[in-house]
């Protein structure tokens, strides 16, 4: 195995540690550039070849923390939303279950006496509607920023 | 979101790359060789730095991928192209004015060497 076809093998394993989206779409380009880059370089063997290999292992392995990082605080980010939308989501639902326990103690309160209550209840039902729906679309959500984490989680993995 | 900002100074890869890919489109290589002659081997890219800046490009909307070519200088590999969108020309042009903003000031303050100013 002659010195380009080695340091090609070991190029790629180097490219395996950068993050799997990253590298499902960089990778094969990646080696090709080294590739030229090795075939630009192949009449200077011995005179500066090696630490020329050695500037590109360590120029690309910097590019890995780099990506990582990304990945990393994206990640973050992305756990960060998810705690927010659980939070909404639990608040609306405590408001809704509390305005619906004001309403129906209202009408146990009002019943026999003949009292109008619409004028309280219609506005409590219509916040009460709003909360469900703030708790539906905060649940959406998180359901979407938690997928995004755990895609972000694969990453970091992979 | 892309983490490369369009709004204000550019990094010194983001700029080469936009310069490079302003008149035509070119692969990965074609870049780095490219920037290289630009900037009179001041400027040195490694794969690292350069797939991470068309990275964090495409995402920005500054560059696109193209489709794969062949390039007939180098070998019957196809390989995958990038050119500069519409919204990489504009970030291009307000940096380079910048840049120009930058150069009248110091002329301005007789802070560019003779040699260099003539």
């Amino acid at each position: 195995m002659d010195g380009q076809t080695r340091y090609r093998r070991w190029y790629r394993r180097l490219l395996g540690l950068y993050p799997r989206p990253y590298r499902e779409r960089f990778a094969d380009s990646m080696e090709q550039t080294f590739t030229d880059l090795c075939r630009e370089r192949a009449g200077t063997e011995g005179r500066g070849h090696g630490a020329f290999i050695l500037w590109i292992f360590t120029e690309t392995f910097a590019g890995i923390i780099r990506e990582r990082a990304t990945d990393l605080a994206r990640w973050t980010m992305a756990r960060k939303a998810t705690n927010v939308f659980r939070i909404v989501k639990y608040l609306a639902l405590a408001i809704g279950g509390l305005l619906v326990a004001g309403i129906a103690t209202v009408m146990v309160l009002a019943r026999g006496t003949g009292e109008d209550i619409t004028g309280v209840v219609a506005p409590a039902l219509l916040l009460t509607l709003l909360s469900v729906v703030a708790a539906a679309v905060a649940a959406i959500l998180q359901g979407a920023s938690d997928r995004r984490r755990h895609s972000a989680g694969d990453d970091l993995a992979g | 979101m892309a983490s490369t900002r369009t709004d204000g100074p550019l990094t010194p890869a983001v700029l080469h790359i936009l310069l490079v890919l302003s008149t035509q489109e070119r692969h990965g290589y074609g870049i780095m060789k490219q920037v290289e002659s630009d900037s009179e081997g001041k400027v040195r890219m490694g794969p690292g730095t350069l797939y991470g800046s068309i990275r964090r490009m495409t995402e920005a909307g500054l560059i696109r991928e193209s489709d794969k070519k062949i390039d007939p200088n180098l070998d019957d590999e196809r390989r995958v192209y990038y050119g500069i969108t519409a919204l990489g020309q504009q970030t291009l042009a307000a940096e380079l004015q910048r840049y120009r903003q930058v150069v009248a000031v110091a002329h301005e303050r007789s802070l560019i060497p003779k040699a260099m100013g003539a």
